[in-house]
């Protein structure tokens, strides 16, 4: 015996792997393209937690005043934190510090892109339906800590643009209506800007939420191997089956290859594509902002949201609901609600409650491919709002024209999505033209004697499993 | 062996081929052979080009050790990190379409349920085993959960250590009565400091750099200002008014004053205050004034506070409105 084979006979007999390992080397992946998003999301996770590790050998998460003494010119002698001089140093002194610094932020944008694309990926193909509103509600809890990911750790240089942020943050949590201010000094340990909130925050970035993240991810990725992959329909393809190539070796060289791509992406952004210079924005000083002042992409909706609010405080009773509630708590909370909620949403009006393996084409479901539509185009329009002062240097209008088109919008432009949307799908779904794809129809094959014939697209049955059960649903 | 599993055993016609029928109708589904039989053309090129990927992905890691030791370049680093990782990927790719038995598979969906006969069996086990346990000891177990429930509070308590109690510290800031008005660097700010249409950030002696304290003095031109006469009396002059430099809306230093139409702008999310109607918000989000800081002169005309903001400052929270 060889000592790979003995190495396995070794764990087989203390774990039992043996069938373990079969059965997952045979795991049955489909092939579509739409089905890497996720783990596009997954690869940029692993980029973010080796180059996030680097960066941590290097920060400082403390506000104590130190002078900067490095080789940046302009801010040479001026006092500083020691998280800002910290960044500092890891961006001008360290070697390869400022690629992984910038390749940790481009991966950060990266990864919440790939969660929001996957995630409409499993909405208007109605993969949520029964039985994965389960790993629906995961996913939702992962879209949500990839976001406070996002926003504690590009708090953490502590410069001015952050802290700007941060100082919004604050604000927010103030306005939840009656336990706003206790909630926001124990998150902040006191009034802003309290000496603790950067290590708080670096806590949470490095430990807290990573650890949920890993985990619910670990649930989420279980939770799809026990209950299998979705499929769309096609010849052969059923509710009690799965149709694709096998995790070894196929899908293994197709991820594996995934992961170099994306990680090579993410390597010429962060070499090429200046990020989040901190050095230009200047220390985090309490009295001072920057102008044009941007969040992250993925915080710009909530930036949009805050400065197409309408200026309506409302006092009962001598308490106080802020102008920050409705659109920093109340929309959001209206909004992520009826994400979170959907599958259960839907199941009360269409009273399906069977369980669905194959996918929808959006088309063929209009109301829900219209609401997504309507409901991305608010995001989009409160989007654009956060970038109203760039827009209105850009077009030379005013900032109010803009903000007044957007509120608007914000009322008309969801309507008319959902109408053109709906309409486009019925349209769509009656003349029963479909999107063509790799294994639509029959395909010719060589035979081993060098002639040709057509083969139907009956795929093989793994070895020791049945053949294809029923035909199931075809599509075309 | 079943038919269809013989099927997928054929050789696919690589579309790519130039051995295959030119315009050949073929799925590019399945590409490339099985290993034992002859390489195709197209199979050739592939492991080509998986060597040239390979190659240059070789030659960019030898780049990343020259750049590091000469002393590092972020960019150049970039670049050849992404060759590196884009050749590997290349080339895995390529190995994954040309040159794989690339088979499609089907395998069986197994039911998720344990049905109902396993529900059952569960209950059952329920009922025989953890029903004797804890069912003949409710006291027990009813003082269990009581104790619990206490020690789960009392562990819950240290997260009040988290921060101070608010009480009053959101409505109060540390401008007092008779305190010097001194600008960041802390030299006091005199009456004729400021030129006409000039504004400077402003802060009570000994507190400069405070976050809460933080005012916009604003030099306005005589009369300009529109103030009940009680709010006019904390203006020397009639043309030195302070106001709060927290914007009411989500607690941005408004740090933009246009002279020409005596507004205050938020960088943050445009909101708009008129410097001669009180700072009232004209547009955006803000809801509330800037609140006003009443000034006064002493005898060396340097300008000092006559007490705190006329209103809490910042954006609001819940009990502001309350003593």
């Amino acid at each position: 015996m060889n000592i790979m084979e003995r190495t396995f006979k070794y764990l087989d007999e203390r774990l039992g792997t043996a069938s373990l390992a079969r059965a997952t080397l045979r795991k049955v992946f489909p092939d579509h393209w739409s089905f890497l998003l996720g783990e596009i999301a997954l690869f940029c996770l692993v980029v973010l937690i080796f180059t996030g590790t680097f960066l941590t050998f290097f920060y400082t998460p403390s506000i104590r005043e130190v002078v900067y003494q490095g080789p940046y010119a302009p801010l040479q002698g001026s006092e500083v934190s020691a998280a800002y001089n910290s960044v500092l140093r890891l961006s001008f002194e360290v070697r390869a510090g400022l690629l992984m610094r910038q390749i940790h932020h481009w991966a950060a944008l990266v990864f919440v892109a790939a969660i929001v694309v996957h995630l409409c990926r499993i909405f208007f193909t109605g993969a949520f339906r029964r039985p994965r509103e389960v790993n629906w509600l995961i996913g939702i809890g992962l879209l949500f800590l990839a976001l406070g990911e996002g926003f504690t750790g590009y708090s953490l240089p502590d410069d001015l643009l952050s802290g700007i942020g941060l100082r919004i943050f604050y604000s927010v949590t103030l306005a939840i209506p009656v336990v706003g201010t206790w909630v926001t000094y124990l998150l902040f340990g006191g009034e802003f800007p309290a000496p603790d909130i950067i290590s708080r925050l670096f806590v949470f970035h490095i430990m807290l939420i990573p650890a949920l993240l890993l985990a619910l991810v670990a649930v989420h990725i279980a939770i799809l191997v026990l209950q299998k992959h979705t499929q769309f329909p096609g010849p052969g393809h059923s509710e009690r089956n799965v149709v694709g190539k096998r995790l070894w070796p196929e899908q293994t060289f197709k991820s594996v290859s995934l992961l170099l791509f994306v990680t090579a992406v993410l390597a010429l952004l962060g070499g090429l594509g200046q990020i989040n210079p901190v050095w230009q924005y200047g220390p985090f000083v309490p009295y001072n902002v920057t102008s044009p002042a941007q969040p992250d992409w993925y915080i710009g909706f909530l930036d949009g949201a805050l400065r197409l609010g309408p200026p309506w405080d409302l006092t009962l009773w001598g308490f106080t609901i802020s102008e920050v509630f409705w659109p920093a708590i109340l929309f959001p909370g209206i909004a992520f609600g009826i994400l979170t909620l959907w599958p259960w949403i839907e199941r009360r009006f269409t009273r399906d409650r069977a369980e669905h393996h194959l996918l929808d084409h959006p088309r063929d479901t209009p109301v829900r491919t219209g609401i997504g539509a309507a409901g991305l185009m608010v995001f989009f329009i409160m989007f654009l709002e956060g970038g109203n002062d760039i827009f209105g240097v850009l077009l030379n209008v005013t900032v109010e024209t803009i903000t007044r088109i957007l509120q608007w919008s914000l009322v008309i432009a969801p309507i008319l999505t959902f109408l053109v949307t709906y309409w486009t799908c019925k349209s769509l779904s009656r003349t029963r033209l479909r999107p063509a794809r790799i294994n639509a129809g029959v395909r010719l094959s060589r035979t081993p004697d060098g002639g040709y014939e057509t083969v139907s697209l009956e795929p093989a049955a793994t070895d020791g499993e049945r053949e294809p059960a029923g035909t199931g649903q075809h599509g075309s | 062996m079943t038919d269809s599993d013989q099927g997928s055993e054929r050789v696919d016609v690589d579309r790519r081929s130039e051995q295959g029928p030119a315009g050949a109708p073929g799925g590019p589904g399945d590409r490339g052979g099985r290993p034992d039989q002859a390489m195709t053309g197209g199979q050739r090129r592939a492991e080509r080009r998986a060597a040239v990927a390979l190659a240059v992905a070789i030659l960019a890691g030898i780049g990343l050790f020259i750049v590091y030791f000469a002393g590092g370049q972020t960019q150049i680093e970039g670049v050849l990190f992404a060759i590196a990782f884009g050749g590997l990927g290349i080339a895995l790719g390529v190995w994954a379409n040309h040159l794989l038995d690339a088979r499609e598979v089907v395998e069986e969906r197994h039911e998720l349920t344990s049905g109902a006969a396993g529900r059952q069996a569960f209950e059952m086990a329920l009922t025989e085993e953890v029903g004797p346990v804890l069912g003949r000891r409710s006291v027990l177990v009813g003082l269990l959960a009581g104790a619990g429930g206490a020690l789960g509070l009392a562990l819950l308590l240290p997260v009040l250590s988290l921060g101070p109690a608010p009480g009053n510290s959101l409505k109060v800031t540390p401008w007092r009565r008779g305190l010097r008005v001194v600008d960041e660097e802390g030299q006091p700010v005199s009456l004729d400091q400021v030129p006409q249409d000039g504004f400077l950030t402003v802060f009570p002696e000994g507190h400069e750099g405070t976050a809460d304290a933080q005012a916009l003095l604003i030099h306005v031109r005589p009369g300009s200002l529109r103030l009940p006469p009680e709010r006019m009396a904390g203006v020397p002059e009639g043309t030195h008014v302070a106001y709060s430099k927290i914007c009411t809306h989500a607690g941005c230093p408004v740090s933009l004053y246009e002279q020409e139409t005596s507004r205050i702008l938020c960088p943050c999310h445009q909101s708009q205050f008129d410097v001669s109607d009180g700072a009232k918000p004209f547009f955006g989000p803000a809801a509330r004034p800037l609140p006003q800081l009443p000034l006064g002169v002493d005898e060396q005309r340097v300008l000092i506070a006559e007490g705190d903001f006329t209103e809490p400052v910042g954006p609001a929270f819940w009990d502001r409105g309350r003593q």
